[in-house]
């Protein structure tokens, strides 16, 4: 109860802020942070959860063979839309960091799908796991810095939490993430 | 209950400390005083631990603890857990298995943290002889009746060079009775959860010839700290101990001891499942068998030389299964059955208050056979000691310097060393200091674990199953497409993980006050971890693995306090800090690359230092206090146990995978124990008790701890008296 207030109280602040920031300036193209839910499945047997920053949602799964996606993820599994991920040029640089103090992307650096077993991003990189009490955390600090589908625009993500979503078996069907991005839609490196 | 617990807890450390100084202070006057009995006494108890032989206490240099037989009646308790827990630095911790995913906990057993290392690097032995049957690194000590305990022997600190491997915290040694004039005792003892158990013992000796038995049986119903998850948290079990001990003399040169022991334990297990996602009810049970023959001759061929030929056997057993209750079809079974033989010859020489030298070596053949592992695996090690003790300065310095080798078949030979001193100035002050190298070797499940969860769907290999493990199942399409498994096939042999410890410490032995207080640091290298490989099963579940990667530290400081308030009442405390921290974690904030983020806020931000509480599962204070009352004349004893842990870590809520946030810590929690018993005559004893009076619980942290529980003891003794022989000797 008491942290769905807190977590009521400073979303509410969240939006507060960001809607001081739009108010105080004037430039044409501002990047959008958000923060939103993903649900993604968690057994390997059921498709992928595709999402676009540019439309800030999740994408149609029917799309998964278009660029119309930047990152797809189920359980802890993440692919990127290039090569054997997808159609797209999309790719990612993984790095440390606070995320408010991450404010380029960088020129070089992104790692592709080259191939089915050549993730650009790890699974088990971003996470800690413990077998024993099962508690799944995602990392602090990680900063996922995206080029887009599209190959042109950049946008920043941090996962925020993972939990598992209600469940009656023995295992959770499906794991909600919470996500907070910054999408670019100027085309430049700068968030 | 627990957030009130925590200010009475500062409280007491408040008061401990000041008690502290105000017995520093006093020191100087108290030494003043005279000669007195208890401190001589407490000297010549014998101990065998330290150095392999039996010592006087107060010649050993290396720092011992004794729990008596006196003791251990005076709590009650049949637990072997709640009576180490008597001893400062001696905590008690739960080792959950696991929980399920739904968050039930799947409490395991109770272990043994000292000096703040896990369980698995504290060696238990019975009778001097390893205890096997470890899971996951833990052995279950409810195995151990405490009927026919004469002393515990707990010795802290690297102990590698006298005992090998998971000596690396310590060796707690369970002394069984020997069988030295007749006696006959029952208890009956009734309690709390329908806990029953009933003792008996008889001990006599003929001529050359001394024969002890014991047999032990208890029952419990259990308990449920959670009504609202089906099954109880712990499930009805009962257990059975005996052991037969035969002694014979075949000479004043020739002596021959054979002990024999039985441990057969039944525990239910019911809980619920899912079955095709559905609930479903399981029932079954876990049965547990422990086995050991131990023989020892001992040949003095003279006063100052002694040579021990023994053999031990110990076989252990430990099957599990459980039923679909509806259809009675089975749902899942394990079984683990190991076995170790270790024939030893020790070689000893020396005058009592002299010098001593000791030698040995042995074999151990250990043999596995478990359903998690694949097929029967065997290990041998080889391995030799040696050590010996001087007296210098007219018996006030002794010096102790002895190493180990140890030659497993999967490893490179080790080496652990170890040297300590003691100095004496008079029988009231000792000052000690040891330092030594422990290693625990990477155990069975380390290497051989082949282990799918089947509910959840991961695996978890050991080292040297991973490369044959992981091309069968890329063979059978079980692995994620295109995995490169090459890295993984060879991968390097595990090492055994190292530590280097010290210790030094002072100790008072005064008129009323007996005074004890030590420093002690561990290094620990090459700690054995989990690790997730970088491609996943078919299924999306991870595949984990072991390897060396760790470095820990763990030091504090240690007092002990006992003060004799009069003839009959004693009083004693006892207080452990304890910082325990993981090395690379404390680089990774040093170069700042070690983030956390609010699991509220989500505000993220460097982990600073002071942020970094320590190691899970440890508390940085431990605290006992103790009033015992004793008096021999009336027959009444009765005493009062006030045991108090501080907060410790337990799971991570903020992504960094330590403990620095209040919202990953298990509050700070006292207990308190209670009993009194009176001798009716010389031959009958009654007691009550109370355990847990606090009825402090925490089911989803602390499951193995019942709450509150009250007990009746009833003891007879016959014994006779050997009071001639006194008269004899004169």
């Amino acid at each position: 109860m008491k942290h769905a207030f807190l977590i009521s109280c400073s979303l509410a602040l969240t939006v507060l802020m960001v809607s001081c920031k739009k108010d105080n300036t004037v430039a044409p193209v501002q990047p959008v942070t958000k923060t939103k839910d993903i649900t993604v499945n968690f057994s390997s047997a059921t498709p992928f959860t595709l999402f676009s920053f540019k439309d800030t949602s999740v994408v149609a799964n029917s799309d998964s063979s278009s660029a119309k996606w930047d990152f797809a993820l189920r359980l802890t599994t993440f692919l990127v839309n290039s090569y054997s991920g997808g159609p797209g040029n999309a790719g990612v640089v993984v790095m440390d960091g606070v995320y408010d103090n991450t404010t380029a992307a960088p020129s070089i650096g992104y790692a592709y799908d080259t191939t089915a077993s050549q993730r650009a991003i790890k699974d088990g990189s971003w996470y800690d796991y413990n077998i024993t009490t099962h508690s799944f955390v995602p990392k602090a600090g990680k900063v996922f810095i995206f080029r887009t589908a599209d190959g042109v625009h950049y946008a920043k993500m941090e996962l925020l939490s993972a939990t598992y979503a209600p469940f009656t078996g023995p295992v959770p069907q499906q794991i909600i993430y919470t996500m907070r991005f910054t999408y670019q839609p100027d085309g430049t490196r700068s968030f | 209950m627990a957030a009130q617990s925590l200010r009475p807890m500062k409280k007491i450390l408040t008061i401990i400390i000041q008690l502290l100084f105000i017995i520093c202070s006093a020191l100087p006057a108290i030494s003043q005083q005279g000669k007195d009995s208890s401190a001589t006494k407490e000297l010549d108890e014998v101990v065998i631990t330290a150095t392999r032989s039996e010592r006087k206490l107060g010649n050993v240099a290396i720092p011992v603890r004794v729990i008596q037989q006196k003791t251990i009646q005076q709590t009650g308790s049949l637990r072997l857990q709640d009576i180490l827990q008597e001893e400062t630095g001696v905590v008690i911790v739960n080792s959950n298995l696991g929980s399920s995913l739904n968050g039930y906990p799947n409490p395991f057993g109770q272990g043994v943290q000292m000096l703040g290392l896990d369980p698995a690097y504290t060696l238990i032995l019975l009778d001097g002889e390893p205890l096997i049957g470890r899971n996951a690194g833990i052995l279950q000590l409810g195995r151990l009746a405490t009927g026919n305990i004469r002393q515990v022997e707990i010795v802290k600190g690297p102990s590698s060079s006298l005992y090998g491997s998971e000596a690396m915290a310590g060796v707690i040694n369970i002394i069984t009775a020997s069988p030295q004039k007749e006696k006959i005792e029952w208890q009956a003892h009734a309690g709390s959860h329908h806990t029953a158990a009933g003792t008996v013992s008889y001990a006599n000796r003929f001529n050359r010839t001394g024969v002890q038995f014991f047999v032990n049986r208890y029952s419990s119903s259990g308990y449920d700290l959670d009504p609202s998850v089906y099954g109880k948290t712990v499930d009805p079990s009962r257990d059975w101990n005996s052991q037969l001990k035969i002694t014979h003399d075949f000479s004043n040169q020739w002596q021959w001891l054979l002990s024999l022991r039985d441990y057969d334990s039944k525990q239910s297990n019911n809980y619920q499942i899912y079955w095709q996602n559905n609930p479903a009810i399981v029932r079954g049970y876990t049965t547990e068998k422990d086995q050991t023959a131990f023989s020892q001759l001992r040949w003095q061929w003279n006063t100052d030389h002694k040579i021990y030929f023994r053999t031990f056997y110990d076989h252990y057993r430990n099957h599990s299964y459980v039923n679909l209750d509806k259809t009675n079809t089975p749902f899942d079974e394990t079984s683990f059955d190991q076995s170790i033989l270790k024939p030893e010859i020790q070689f000893e020489s020396g005058k009592p208050g002299k010098g001593l030298y000791t030698a040995g070596a042995g074999t151990y053949f250990e043999m596995i056979n478990a359903s998690r592992y694949a097929g029967k695996r065997t290990l041998t090690t080889l391995y030799t000691f040696t050590q010996e003790e001087w007296k210098m300065l007219h018996q006030k310095l002794t010096i102790i310097a002895g190493g180990r080798i140890d030659k497993r078949s999967d490893f490179a030979a080790r080496i652990s060393p170890r040297l300590g001193l003691a100095y004496q100035p008079d029988n009231k002050w000792k000052f000690t200091a040891s330092s030594g190298w422990g290693f625990k070797a990477p155990d069975f499940r380390h290497l051989y674990l082949n282990f799918f969860n089947s509910q959840v769907g991961y695996s978890l290999l050991g080292s040297q199953e991973l490369g044959s493990e992981l091309l069968l199942m890329q063979q059978q399409g079980l692995l994620q497409n295109g995995a490169d498994i090459t890295p993984y096939l060879h991968p390097p042999a595990l090492r055994p993980e190292t530590s280097f410890g010290s210790h030094a410490g002072v100790k008072y032995n005064g008129n009323r006050w007996t005074i004890e207080a030590g420093l002690f640091r561990n290094d620990i290298r090459n700690l054995i971890d989990v690790f997730t490989l970088p491609f996943s099963r078919s299924n999306g579940q991870a595949i984990f693995s072991y390897h060396n990667v760790g470095r820990v530290y763990t030091q504090g400081v240690e007092t002990d306090i006992k003060y004799k308030v009069s003839k009959t009442i004693f009083l004693s405390g006892g207080y452990q800090f304890l910082d325990a921290k993981d090395k690379e974690i404390i680089q990774q904030i040093k170069q700042s690359s070690l983030y956390e983020r609010d699991p509220v806020s989500f505000q993220t931000r460097l982990v600073r230092r002071s942020d970094y509480f320590g190691l899970f599962n440890r508390s940085r204070h431990t605290a006992n206090i103790k009033l015992l009352y004793d008096d021999e004349k009336s027959g009444w004893n009765a005493y009062l146990r006030l045991l108090g842990r501080g907060p410790f870590g337990y799971a991570d809520v903020n992504g960094d995978n330590i403990a620095d946030d209040p919202r990953e810590m298990v509050k700070g929690f006292m207990m308190m124990n209670a009993a009194v018993a009176k001798s009716v005559n010389d031959h009958f004893q009654l007691q009550a008790g109370v355990e847990n009076i606090f009825n402090y619980t925490d089911a989803q942290h602390l499951p193995e701890i019942p709450g509150r529980l009250f007990f009746v003891n009833m003891n007879y003794t016959f014994e006779k008296s050997f009071q001639y022989h006194k008269t004899n000797k004169k």
